[in-house]
């Protein structure tokens, strides 16, 4: 073996720096991909055999479309929220905590910005690329009814970065890793409940639908909706520029939380 | 400290890392205290010091990971507050805990890993299959490192280091817990890379793994640099040439020790040290059972500067 002296290596371009993170966890992931990849495809078609055939039957149409249609971009979010949520609390927490992956990769010519920023856009990634399966099968079922619903997995993507963010930030707030129940059960999923995923958002009170409506999630979810259905509604533009440009914000404050968590 | 300073050194450009009171404070607590030192190209530079000593410390400063609180540092001249990313591509480290992808193979690890440092397809593959081959890691290159002893998981980590050509190599505590074939196997692979040139930095708690490897050699405790230099100087500046070791339990059996000799307890033992073999011959033969004399060396050394107290535990 020649350790090679004479040429100076540059400095790896920030492009190739966040690819390489990407590369990594999607290697570590394909490792296990059925069974990691097996929940999040069958869940929201389990979903639909067991609760959407009884429900729909019962409640016919909701604003216009029917209802196992109404449910179908709900359902394709949920799935890939709480993949990305548990792949940004826990999946990070053991990165960081356990398996000190990152301190691996922190002596490297990575940084805590390549690092994080790397991981995002792999979920982001990640939730688009799962998104189409059901989108796929939803499809064949007649359930969507537009073929703008093709940028559906686009709408993820940006989720995606979105609520890994608010994982990151998580991050800096537990002690332990059972507080990230708080972060699941007390964040995510009441705001998966109430961004109009089961039922329109104007069914629930006035004050709590406008706070949910400037969450990260419900117009991802109606602009999902607005794709499946192309029933287009006057809030498009701001709800587009919402789930486009939120989530860099939003990143960018999650990256600087879990900084100091590296860093010491 | 005889710290070289000399402009001479410096401007050969031989200098490869220098330290100049170097300060690290973890909220109120003091882990690294005025700590100088400096490594030359080419030699093998060692830091002995007990448990909590503050070792891991400087080193995660000089591999750009934790910044410093106070004094100057520059690797290769520059400084890691402002060029990491230029810094961290030169060098390569193996840290005090493995910190492995335990989920895939050894090979992806490495390609894992060349990817962080933007190596091409092919020079990765060339990479992995020569240190694949100079750390002994063929038979094993598709397990998982859940599969791997802790013998074999070192070995990959330090070949992970190797994988981008590093100019200073940084070891915290490279064979600790490890057998003493595959410590002899990576002691002779760390000569093959100091003789091609790579600058060492490592940590030990083996004295004999510092007298094997290290060409210099500071000792710290508390934060503090204790003592510096060759290791052989360090002990001969020191240390009585001579010591008798007995059971502590012999003490009351001692009678008046002669002047010339020395006694200091460390655990359940009592050290005997002089300039003269014959006195500590002397005071061997008035006691019953065997005992030997031996030159004295890093340990003894070690254990009179960092003292008799366990650390860690006060
Ligand atoms: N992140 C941290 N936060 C607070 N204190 C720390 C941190 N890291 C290390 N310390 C403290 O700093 C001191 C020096 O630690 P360090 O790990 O540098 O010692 P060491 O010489 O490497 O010891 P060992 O031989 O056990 O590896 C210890 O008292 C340790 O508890
Ligand atoms: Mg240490």
């Amino acid at each position: 073996m020649e350790i090679s002296q004479s040429t100076s290596k540059p400095v790896p371009s920030t492009f190739r720096r966040l690819m390489a993170v990407c590369y990594r966890h999607m290697t570590t992931y394909n490792r296990n991909f059925f069974t990691n990849s097996f929940g999040v495809v069958l869940e929201p078609l389990i979903f639909f055999m067991a609760v959407g055939w009884g429900l729909a039957s019962a409640i016919g149409s909701i604003d216009g479309v029917p209802y196992l249609v109404f449910l179908v971009p709900g359902q394709i979010m949920t799935s890939v929220v709480y993949s990305v949520a548990f792949e940004t609390s826990y999946g990070t927490y053991f990165r960081l905590e356990m398996d000190h992956n990152y301190d691996s990769m922190m002596v490297t010519p990575l940084g805590v910005s390549d690092i994080f920023w790397g991981e995002l856009l792999y979920v982001g990634v990640r939730a688009a690329f799962f998104s189409t399966i059901p989108l796929v099968i939803f499809g064949v079922w007649g359930l969507i009814l537009s073929p703008w619903a093709v940028l559906v997995p686009l709408v993820c993507f940006f989720t995606a970065i979105a609520i890994g963010s608010l994982g990151l930030f998580a991050n800096r707030l537990v002690k332990s890793l059972n507080q990230f129940n708080f972060f699941v059960s007390g964040l995510i999923a009441p705001l998966l409940f109430f961004s109009g995923t089961l039922f329109p958002i104007d069914k629930i009170p006035k004050a709590v639908a406008f706070v949910m409506a400037w969450m990260p999630l419900y117009p991802s979810i109606n602009l999902c909706r607005m794709l499946t259905t192309g029933h287009f509604q006057p809030e498009l533009w701001v709800t587009l520029v919402y789930v486009v440009l939120v989530p860099w914000p939003l990143g960018y404050l999650g990256v600087k939380c879990i900084r100091p968590k590296l860093i010491k | 400290m005889p710290v070289d300073l000399s402009p001479e050194a410096l401007e050969k450009g031989e200098t490869m890392i220098q330290a100049k009171q170097l300060v690290k404070n973890y909220d109120a607590f003091r882990a690294v205290d005025g700590v100088d030192f400096d490594v030359q190209k080419g030699e093998c530079f060692g830091f002995l010091g007990p448990n909590g000593a503050g070792k891991s410390t400087l080193m995660k400063m000089v591999y750009c990971f934790s910044p410093r609180s106070a004094g100057e540092l520059s690797i290769f001249g520059l400084d890691p507050d402002l060029k990491p990313a230029e810094i961290k591509n030169r060098i390569g480290v193996v840290a005090q805990t493995d910190n492995l992808d335990e989920q895939v193979s050894v090979i992806q690890n490495l390609e894992i890993y060349a990817g962080y440092f933007g190596l091409s397809r092919r020079e990765t593959k060339n990479k992995i299959q020569s240190l694949l081959g100079f750390m002994a890691l063929e038979a094993k290159s598709k397990a998982r490192i859940k599969e791997l002893s802790g013998g074999l998981k070192r070995r990959l980590v330090i070949a992970r280091a190797l994988l981008n050509d590093p100019e200073i190599l940084i070891l915290d505590e490279p064979t600790t817990g490890l057998d003493p074939q595959v410590r002899h196997l990576i002691w002779a692979k760390l000569r093959e890379l100091k003789g091609q040139g790579v600058t060492l930095l490592l940590t030990t708690h083996y004295m004999e793994e510092a007298h094997e490897l290290c060409d210099r050699l500071l000792v710290m405790d508390k934060g503090k640099v204790l003592d510096s230099g060759k290791p052989r100087d360090l002990v001969q500046k020191s240390m009585p040439p001579y010591v008798l070791e007995l059971p502590a339990t012999l003490q009351k059996n001692l009678g008046a020790l002669p002047t010339a000799v020395h006694m200091e307890a460390h655990g359940d033992k009592l050290f005997l040290y002089s300039t003269s073999p014959d006195v500590l011959e002397k005071v061997a033969v008035s006691l019953s059972g065997e005992f030997r004399i031996r030159t004295t060396g890093l340990e003894d050394l070690f254990l009179k500067l960092t003292g008799r107290d366990l650390h860690d535990s006060d």
